[in-house]
Parts: C-alpha cells; sequence; structure tokens
C-alpha cells in the first residue's frame, strides 16, 4: 500500500513538474545583502503568485514556479546554484541573481554557454552593459551604474565637496562604479585626493582609513554593508578621519543605522535605484505590495517585480517554455507598440497575447524598455537620515 | 590634519596590528595546540570561535532582556563552558572514530565539521549580520587626556583596553598551565612525542581533553575579541581568520603555544604596518592586498625555516 502510494505520489510530482513552467531565481540569500536582498525575494514570490491566481501559464493555466536557489553575493556560489538551476532543474530562463560578480560570472560561464536567457533583478555594474559578446542573453532590470555613478559626482558637487577620498571594495560592482564615479567628479572640476580599493571582510580598516584619511574629509565609500562597509565606515568615524560620506546602494540599509547609530550618521548621503513614485505603474505596484506587505520603494524590490512579471509575459508570448525563444519575446513585451500593461495586469496581458495582440509593460521601477544591450534607463534617489531612518528623495 | 610624526603611525597602524594580532594570537594557540598533540589542522577552529561569539551574545541578550546588562567579558565565562561542552561531544561523537586514521581524513572531517558548526549557526541565529554593541567607540579620555600631557597621545578605546587586558590575562595563564601544572606538562610531553609520553603512563586521553578545553577558551575569548573590536556578528567571521591564524602557528612553530603568540601578533602587525606610507606619501602596499602579506610571511617561512621560529615540529 505504502509504496503504490509513494509510486503515484511520484508519477504525480513528475507529470506536475513537467507541465509547469519554471524559472531559476538565484538570489543572494547569504553573504554580505541578505537584508537588502529578503524584500526583493518577496518580490519575486509576489509576481509569482499574482500570475498563479490570474490564470497562470498558457492556454491550459500551467503554474508558474520560481526555483530559487543562493547565489550569495558570490560568483562562485553563483556559478554553482545557476549550473544546478539549468543543468538539474531544467529551468527556461534565469531571473536572477542580485548582485553583479555573481551576475556576470554566472553568464560568462554558465549561461551563456547553455543559451539561457539571464533578467537581473538589480545588477547594475556598468561592465554588463557590453558582455553578451554577439549574443543577445543578458538583460536586466535595473539601471546601470554608467548613470548612478554621474549622478552621484553631481551630488558630491551640489553637496560642496571639492575634493575627497575614495574607497572602494575591490569586486565588479563597486570596482565599476568607483571608476564612473572618479571620471565623473573629475570631470566636474572636483580633485580625487585618494582612490585605494579595500579588501572586503577585514576585521579592521583603520590602516586603510589613516593611509586615505590624510588629504580629506570626505569619503565616498563604494562598499557592500555586509562585507567590510559598516566596519570601514565605523574605523573611519572612530579615528575622526572623515566627516562626510556618499556612497551608493551596496550601502544603503538599515543594518547601517542600526549597527552604527542613526546620530552619527547625519552627514552620511547615499544614493540607489529608484522608482519614480508619481506613475500608474508605481501606484498599481504600490496597491499590489501593500496589500501583500511588501515594502514597495525599498531599493531594487519594485526592479524584482518587474523582472520575474516581465520574464513571465515574455515566456507567454513565446506561448512555449522553450529556452530559445525568451530573448526575442521579451523585447516583444517590454517595449511599444502594443497595449500598455502595468504591474498586476497579468489577466488582460494573458487575454491581449492570446488574441494575438501586442502589449507594452511599464514596469514599477521604470519603463523598462530594453535598449541593445538589454539595458534599461532608470531614476536615482538620494538618502539621508530624518528622525533616525533613511528618507529618500529622488533625484533628477 | 594630523601632526607630529609618531602620533598616526602608533594609534592608526600600530595599536590596529596589535588588536587584530592578539585576536591572531589567541586563535592560533588553540590551532597550534591542536596540531601539536592532535596532529591534524582543524578547519572548524574558525567556526569554533565564531559559535563561541554567537553564545556570548545570547547570553548577553538573554540577561540583558532579564535587566542585567553584562560586560562581554564575564558573558564570555559561560559561553566559554558551552563551547567546551560542543568541543568535547564533537571530539568523543566525531574525531575518537578518526584517532587512528590517515591525518588528511582527520583533516578533511574537521573540514565538515566547519560546514556543519556555519549550516547550525546560520540555522539558529539566521544569515543576517547580529549587532554586537552599536554605536562608535570613542577614544578613552582618560588615557588620551593622559598621554596627550606627555605629549604622545594615544587615541584608544576601551574595547582594545579590554582585548590586551583579556590576552594578557589569558597567555599568563596558559603559560602557567604549561610550565607548572602536571596536565600542562604532560601536554607538552604528548605534543614532543606521543610514543614516549605515553609508554611513561601519561593518559593521553585526559591530554586530549585538556587540549579541546584550553583550544576552546582561547578560540571562544579570540571570537568574542572579534566581535568586540568589529562590534558585530556573522556566521564568516571565524573562517576569514582562520587563514591568518593558520599562518601565525606556522610562523610560531607548531606545537608551541609561546610561538602562537609571538606569530599572531607578527601577522597582525605586517597586515596593518605594510600599508603604513614607509616610503613618500603613498602607502607602501595597496591596503586591498594586505591580506597577502600574512600569507606571503607563511609561505617565506615553510622554505626557510618549516619548523617555525621556535623550533616546533615540522612535516
Amino acid at each position: 500500500m505504502k509504496k503504490t502510494l509513494l509510486a503515484t505520489a511520484a508519477t504525480l510530482m513528475a507529470t506536475s513538474a513537467m507541465a509547469d513552467v519554471n524559472i531559476g531565481n538565484p538570489m543572494a540569500m547569504t553573504g554580505p545583502i541578505p537584508d537588502l536582498n529578503a524584500p526583493i525575494a518577496a518580490a519575486v514570490d509576489l509576481a509569482a503568485a499574482n500570475i498563479n491566481e490570474q490564470g497562470g501559464m498558457f492556454a491550459d493555466g500551467e503554474t508558474l514556479n520560481i526555483i530559487r536557489a543562493d547565489s550569495a553575493c558570490d560568483p562562485t556560489a553563483a556559478v554553482d546554484a545557476v549550473t544546478k538551476l539549468i543543468n538539474v532543474n531544467s529551468v527556461t530562463a534565469i531571473v536572477g541573481p542580485v548582485c553583479s560578480g555573481a551576475t556576470i560570472a554566472q553568464a560568462e560561464s554558465v549561461s551563456i554557454p547553455a543559451e539561457v536567457v539571464t533578467l537581473s533583478v538589480s545588477a547594475s555594474s556598468p561592465a554588463i552593459t557590453n558582455m553578451e559578446d554577439g549574443t543577445d542573453l543578458v538583460f536586466r532590470a535595473a539601471a546601470s551604474d554608467a548613470y548612478q555613478g554621474v549622478a552621484l559626482a553631481e551630488l558630491a558637487m551640489a553637496n560642496g565637496f571639492t575634493d575627497i577620498a575614495v574607497s572602494y571594495a575591490n569586486d565588479d560592482y563597486n570596482a565599476a562604479i568607483a571608476e564612473v564615479f572618479v571620471q565623473a567628479y573629475e570631470g566636474m572640476g572636483g580633485t580625487v585626493t585618494a582612490n585605494e580599493a579595500h579588501e572586503p571582510n577585514k576585521a579592521s580598516y583603520r590602516s586603510e582609513v589613516a593611509t586615505i584619511g590624510a588629504g580629506s574629509d570626505n569619503l565616498a565609500l563604494f562598499s557592500y554593508y555586509g562585507s567590510g562597509g559598516i566596519t570601514l565606515m565605523r574605523n573611519a568615524l572612530e579615528t575622526g578621519a572623515f566627516a562626510n560620506f556618499i556612497g551608493a546602494d551596496g550601502m544603503l540599509s538599515d543594518e547601517l543605522i542600526e549597527q552604527i547609530g542613526a546620530e552619527n550618521l547625519g552627514t552620511s548621503t547615499f544614493t540607489t535605484s529608484a522608482s519614480d513614485d508619481s506613475t500608474p505603474s508605481f501606484g498599481a505596484w504600490k496597491a499590489i505590495a501593500d496589500a501583500a506587505g511588501v515594502p514597495a520603494a525599498d531599493p531594487f524590490v519594485a526592479n524584482g517585480y518587474d523582472a520575474t512579471f516581465m520574464m513571465a509575459l515574455a515566456i507567454e508570448h513565446a506561448g512555449t517554455d522553450d529556452r530559445a525563444a525568451v530573448a526575442e519575446s521579451l523585447r516583444a513585451i517590454a517595449s511599444g507598440p502594443g497595449e500598455v500593461i502595468l504591474p498586476g495586469q497579468w489577466a488582460e496581458a494573458k487575454a491581449i497575447l492570446a488574441a494575438g495582440g501586442d502589449i507594452n509593460y511599464e514596469g514599477a521601477a521604470g519603463n523598462q524598455d530594453f535598449d541593445e544591450n538589454g539595458d534599461v534607463a532608470g531614476n536615482f534617489s538620494k538618502s539621508v537620515i530624518v528622525d533616525g531612518a533613511w528618507a529618500a528623495e529622488l533625484i533628477q | 590634519m594630523w601632526d607630529a610624526f609618531g602620533f598616526e603611525f602608533v594609534n592608526f597602524y600600530f595599536i590596529p596590528g596589535l588588536v587584530l594580532g592578539c585576536i591572531y594570537a589567541l586563535g592560533a594557540i588553540g590551532i597550534t595546540l591542536t596540531f601539536g598533540i592532535l596532529r591534524f589542522a582543524n578547519f572548524a577552529h574558525g567556526e569554533i570561535m565564531m559559535s563561541g561569539a554567537y553564545l556570548t551574545w545570547t547570553i548577553m541578550a538573554i540577561l540583558g532582556a532579564a535587566g542585567l546588562a553584562l560586560h562581554p567579558l564575564v558573558a564570555l565565562i559561560p559561553a566559554s563552558v558551552l563551547v567546551i561542552v560542543l568541543f568535547l561531544a564533537t571530539d568523543r561523537f566525531f574525531y575518537k572514530p578518526f584517532r587512528k586514521a590517515d591525518t588528511i581524513k582527520v583533516v578533511m572531517a574537521s573540514f565538515g565539521m566547519m560546514l556543519i558548526i556555519r549550516s547550525a549557526v546560520q540555522v539558529i541565529w539566521g544569515p543576517n549580520q547580529i549587532t554586537f554593541v552599536p554605536g562608535i567607540a570613542k577614544p578613552n579620555p582618560t588615557l588620551q587626556a593622559l598621554t596627550g600631557d606627555i605629549g604622545m597621545m594615544i587615541l584608544m578605546p576601551n574595547k582594545h583596553i579590554w582585548i590586551f587586558a583579556g590576552t594578557i590575562v589569558l597567555v599568563v595563564a596558559l603559560g602557567y598551565l604549561l610550565n607548572r601544572t602536571r596536565i600542562g606538562k604532560a601536554m607538552r610531553a604528548v605534543s614532543d612525542s606521543p610514543d614516549l609520553a605515553h609508554v611513561t603512563g601519561i593518559n593521553v586521553d585526559m591530554v586530549i581533553r585538556a587540549t579541546w578545553i584550553v583550544g576552546g577558551i582561547c578560540a571562544t575569548a579570540a571570537g568574542v575579541f572579534l566581535v568586540m573590536d568589529t562590534q558585530m556578528l556573522e556566521t564568516t567571521m571565524g573562517f576569514r581568520m582562520l587563514l591568518p591564524m593558520f599562518a601565525a602557528a606556522i610562523l610560531g612553530g607548531i606545537g608551541k603555544p609561546y610561538g602562537a603568540v609571538f606569530g599572531g601578533l607578527v601577522i597582525g602587525l605586517a597586515e596593518e604596518l605594510s600599508a603604513y606610507p614607509w616610503i613618500g606619501d603613498a602607502p607602501l602596499l595597496s591596503p586591498g592586498y594586505k591580506t597577502g602579506v600574512a600569507f606571503a610571511i607563511m609561505v617565506i617561512m615553510l622554505i626557510v625555516r618549516p619548523q617555525g621560529l621556535f623550533k616546533g615540529r615540522s612535516f
């Protein structure tokens, strides 16, 4: 009896797995930014839940499965995770890697050779723009740091910093945005007094801080908060080497407030990719997110929803969960011409596609129109401490 | 913004180097003892440090919620008792079956133990960072004023004073244990020659237990000192310290606890001082590469003098 039950269960599982659409979702569940990652992962799940509630995939209503793996914000872990997703779980496409280093590594060594499309939720390194090498397999739902670095340089100038020291963690994301920042800042007439890499994950950065602190009171810090960023900032404040701090998304976390204390962060400003909350798309997204208890305006959370929703639309558009059709369909559903689809409007989009019509998804995080490199434009915000919490303000 | 030569060197390179060195030294003591007495490289040592720090934090958090604010150094005592129990249990059920096996099997087993402990900690406490003590540690004002009066101002937060004091107490106690007590002498005898120690009637099992206890106390202390310094807990923090601690143990000579202390201080200082602008204004070595210094020292030591500075065992 037991055997029969097991066999039946096994058959059921096997058939349901075959009839479902599977998307691989490597996320930075552990590693240096678990707090930033958690709401993004929740947004991915929310998108899948919305899709399955509103009729699922294809005419026969197949379930969309998000198969999650841990890329740990680490190139090696990402390669392992995506290899498993592609070879063992046979996913149709990858929606995922949160960090740039992880995205680049998994694309170069796994997903591009396997001809699987990657749509990153938040990888923003400028290096990703031109890495596809003639293929059309790497997309992202977050804007490149080629823009954010410039926005940050403008912010430094607006804050009146005429000289600045730069310290960046030695990885793909932080090194790339630091380079863009330095170029833009010097182009605007600022003086970079020191520009040094720091090794992530050290117990102490006092010598680093002392070395670069001699020339300026302002520090542009490019690091992940969980792999040295907080320690470096703490050491800089303790030794009094720096008075003012600016930086990008990797540092913008509540963990910073909890560990360093809001009273010590009064002179810090961090930018991040942000959504323009006046658009109807953002309004639609906010309603969905609020109902589900997902923080709508947190960094890259809207991008996570958009990426998942667009990937599902692309597979629906292709009419098959075949890997080869995804890239072309992704371009077709993301930009005009076509009926505008807002976040959450799965049933409407499904009906239009079934009737042979065109759709144009307008995302919560931005219009999500891919350029020829698979990049999107985006908005940025700057966050400062107001009443003991981060308060974001859109910068144009 | 800084004047006289010396001020910057002492406060921003030398003292941080010593703090790091103290942490390496305590960790390396446990590594060198297990290496000398049990004859294998214990990869799980960094995770023991980490779990000791998590236990200390938990004890502080539980008693803190009950309205009793403990200093980390006080919470360290019950935490190290728990770590010792954990250590002895893993030895009894995990390492003992390997006692007569090849060294490589035990080393691999310890590697497995490392992953088991880290995953267990991630399951219990979660992968997120935990704040140990929030806020910024300002330099001790009394020390600053006193040393400022004699023209040699020293900026040292209280946490560093505690770390130095704790390390000195532990190293002195260890010296007493190894040189004055029966079990300490037996440990040294087993480390020098296990067979000879066995025929002279030394209870080797007892010595092994003592090794785990001493190693456990030092590892927990090292873990707690590390989180006192960085003020946060994170599950890979022990592993990151592991390789420099191995370098320290090898530099001092395998099986030599004083060698490990000396090696730890040298490695800690070498890492921090390599970024000092010795020539001109630029750092001698970009701070991004200072981790490499510890390994360069280890590799050179293994080639030139494999028995280490204190004439330890060479393999």
